[in-house]
């Protein structure tokens, strides 16, 4: 569809003027002539591609991260990407450097600094390193930077009444080695996804994307528009994981390609650590549309041991921390009551010893390792989603599916997509224990199955850049 | 997005110089004169309105798109792309934009060719909507890139609600400021002034329609650079003069005629 315009000889008028037309192709610069990134692929999803890039002309030797987004022109996420991010301007929130529009393929692609960590792989990491009983070194006060900076990225966003609607840790990047090594930069603010009912439905493409993990519980309840609150709810739960990690409502995700907001499994997740609503704490619960169902599915009596405090006890947080009292009050249910991203900042948490610092990493060695690059095979790909879908519940802390773990391995194997372990961090990981300013995360560490580790992570490794 | 006007791409890139504007403008004013070229915009403005309205847009979806086409021939002139296609492509990015659910393009086209059939034959006759999506399409990326990506358009009716509220509610003087601010469109304004300013001056000539003397402390505690304010009301009070003597029914044809056109591919 490209240049043909002019080919239809017998239309009346013509579209657009030849000189004009010309003189516009010259000076378009195109993104292949500017950047190198062929096989640099470093994440795919419905969203569309993600490359590492670096300029050809070598005027500097920055990394970029190169999105081309899915499908061909511009649909409305697009446009409302490109339309907001051009206006939105903060540290802690991406920064889309530039727009280019490939005319011939009719791709759109947007270039971004390159951030090298996100809370996915970072939590990840803690995870693997838990389950074999090995410490990662991180700053004391990391997990408190992290949720400061995202707060201050939202809080600009909402106050420019920007909502981000996709909230996950794997939309919170943290950068690497460099000017801003340590900072944190939201990315992909779930642009239009309300709106647009997507052609195919999400779960086909990417079951990490449609996690109901994160949705708070008037969503679940069919809740019509997204708020503020919605995002500060999922805000709760990444700092929640932050602090233990593990995703706080986790639920097993069989029935995700469902259409209907309501969701059993996940709201009964929320009761079994949350306790089941009173009345007096969210009185505007029987406003919602499926009061009804919740009614008829739940019994209050099956949740009475539950309480959110009990549950981050047994994961080492005591309630009289202000790590919890802060927690407490993002993990509000009633979203009339959550508190807004600007009073969370003034929270005392963060005004208690260690201070939040600008570099989430304070100056220590990054344990993470670099993004490792993805095998351009988009057909196997698709037709590997389902045990794509698998390997993202091996997640899950009591997984029993070993056999799936065993293909995920051969999947691997196959694809020969190498975890990129090499970073300069990588040597000092574990260097500097038992000093002072480190703060020994549970019990974690990378152990001898660096390999398998890294491999789980292969298929799924779909998060926004 | 509310947003802040003051770091936003419209105020950094989009509010222009009314020189440079007419220095761009010479290459079609060799051809038009001013209150031609002024004549033509008005028409297609009218085109954007009408087909946003059949496709159930909100006025500032209009608006928007309206601005769109005018910061288009801002910078290119008529010649480079026709503005009858440039004119829905703009409705088309302005709804996607502005989250106000997908046109789809066999929609877009077809409401085209019905506008321009049944309430536009009086410019282009028997002759039909010449434009497929295809076009629309490759059309839509030569205007995102000619508005340097810049899509978010602050326009002038949520400040003149704020304005109208500071005064005491008064439901006739919105609705007047209102339709001004909408006739507004219909000269440079949206390019040259910031939209609290186009606002304040739609204010001003509703008041003065409405004999409302008693506004004018109002408007002496507003600290706005009065000149400013002046020119804009210049600029609308002109587009009304030039509406009383002119038929565009019986005119547009001969306009569109005289208007420059783009040049096709030298044959081989």
């Amino acid at each position: 569809m490209g240049d043909n315009f002019q080919s239809n000889k017998t239309m009346a008028s013509v579209m657009m003027d030849y000189e004009f037309k010309m003189k516009t192709q010259n000076e378009r610069s195109k993104v292949e002539d500017l950047f190198d990134y062929e096989g640099c692929k470093v994440g795919r999803g419905t969203y569309g591609h993600v490359y590492k890039a670096r300029r050809k002309d070598g005027s500097d030797t920055k990394d970029y991260a190169l999105k081309q987004i899915e499908g061909t022109g511009l649909s409305m996420s697009a446009c409302r990407e490109i339309a907001l991010l051009r206006e939105l301007k903060h540290s802690n929130v991406i920064n889309l450097i530039r727009v280019f529009l490939s005319h011939t393929d009719r791709k759109v692609w947007l270039l971004f600094d390159y951030a090298e960590h996100d809370l996915w792989h970072i939590i990840k990491f803690h995870r693997a390193a838990k389950a074999n009983k090995k410490s990662v070194m991180v700053p004391k006060g990391m997990v408190k930077s992290l949720l400061y900076q995202i707060l201050d990225g939202i809080h600009y966003l909402h106050s420019n009444w920007v909502l981000h609607r996709d909230l996950k840790p794997a939309n919170i990047l943290v950068m690497g080695e460099g000017p801003e090594r340590g900072r944190v930069k939201i990315a992909d603010m779930g642009f239009a996804r309300l709106f647009n009912a997507p052609l195919k439905p999400l779960a086909d493409l990417d079951p990490v994307v449609v996690t109901f993990w994160y949705r708070a519980p008037e969503l679940l309840l069919g809740a019509r528009h997204y708020t503020k609150a919605i995002d500060i709810w999922a805000i709760g739960c990444i700092f929640a994981e932050l602090l233990t990690s593990e995703p706080i409502f986790h639920c097993r995700q069989e029935d995700i390609k469902t259409s209907n907001p309501y969701h059993h499994d996940q709201l009964d997740r929320i009761f079994n650590v949350m306790g089941f609503p009173q009345e007096k704490d969210w009185e505007d619960i029987r406003k919602m549309p499926e009061h009804a169902t919740l009614v008829k599915d739940f019994k209050r009596s099956n949740y009475q041991n539950c309480s959110l405090s009990k549950y981050m006890d047994r994961h080492k947080i005591k309630p009289d921390s202000k790590a919890f009292s802060l927690l407490q009050r993002l993990l509000l249910m009633d979203p009339n009551r959550r508190i807004t991203s600007e009073q969370a900042m003034q929270d005392p948490y963060f005004s208690e010893d260690p201070l939040p610092t600008q570099d989430v990493f304070a100056g220590c060695p990054i344990p993470y390792p670099k993004r490792e690059f993805l095998t351009d095979d988009d057909q196997e790909d698709k037709s590997d989603s389902k045990a794509r879908q698998n390997q993202q519940q091996q997640q899950q802390p009591n997984t029993q599916q070993n056999q799936v773990q065993a293909n995920s391995h051969d999947h691997a194997a196959n694809n020969a997509k190498r975890m990129r372990m090499s970073g300069p961090n990588q040597g000092n990981a574990g260097g500097g224990g038992g000093q002072q300013e480190f703060h020994q995360q549970q019990q974690m560490m990378f152990g001898g199955q660096q390999q398998g580790a890294g491999s789980q992570q292969q298929g799924n490794f779909q998060q926004r850049f | 997005m509310a947003g802040n006007f003051w770091q936003s791409s419209h105020h950094q890139q989009w509010i222009l110089d009314k020189q440079d504007l007419i220095r761009d403008r010479q290459h079609d004013l060799a051809k038009l004169s001013e209150e031609e070229y002024q004549k033509i915009f008005n028409f297609f403005a009218s085109i954007i309105q009408v087909l946003g309205e059949q496709l159930k847009l909100r006025q500032q979806v209009i608006a928007t798109a309206t601005v769109y086409f005018k910061r288009f021939y801002a910078r290119n002139s008529l010649k480079c792309i026709d503005p009858l296609l440039l004119a829905p492509t703009c409705v088309f990015l302005a709804s996607k934009v502005e989250e106000f659910g997908v046109i789809s393009n066999s929609r877009l086209i077809t409401t085209c060719q019905t506008v321009i059939k049944n309430k536009f034959s009086y410019a282009y006759g028997q002759q039909e909507f010449p434009y497929r999506t295809n076009h629309i399409l490759e059309c839509e990326f030569y205007l995102l890139e000619n508005l340097d990506c810049c899509l978010i358009v602050y326009q002038p009716y949520r400040p003149l609600l704020l304005f109208v509220q500071d005064i005491g509610q008064d439901d006739q003087l919105l609705t007047y400021a209102w339709r001004i601010v909408n006739d507004s469109l219909r000269t440079d304004v949206s390019l040259l002034y910031p939209p609290y300013q186009i606002a304040i001056g739609a204010l001003h000539i509703a008041c003065v329609m409405l004999g409302k003397e008693n506004l004018k402390p109002w408007f002496a505690e507003l600290n706005v650079d009065m000149d400013k304010i002046q020119e804009i009301v210049r600029s609308i009070i002109n587009l009304y003069e030039m509406w009383k003597s002119y038929d565009e029914k019986k005119e547009i044809q001969s306009l569109l005629g005289k208007m420059p056109k783009p040049n096709p591919a030298p044959q081989r």
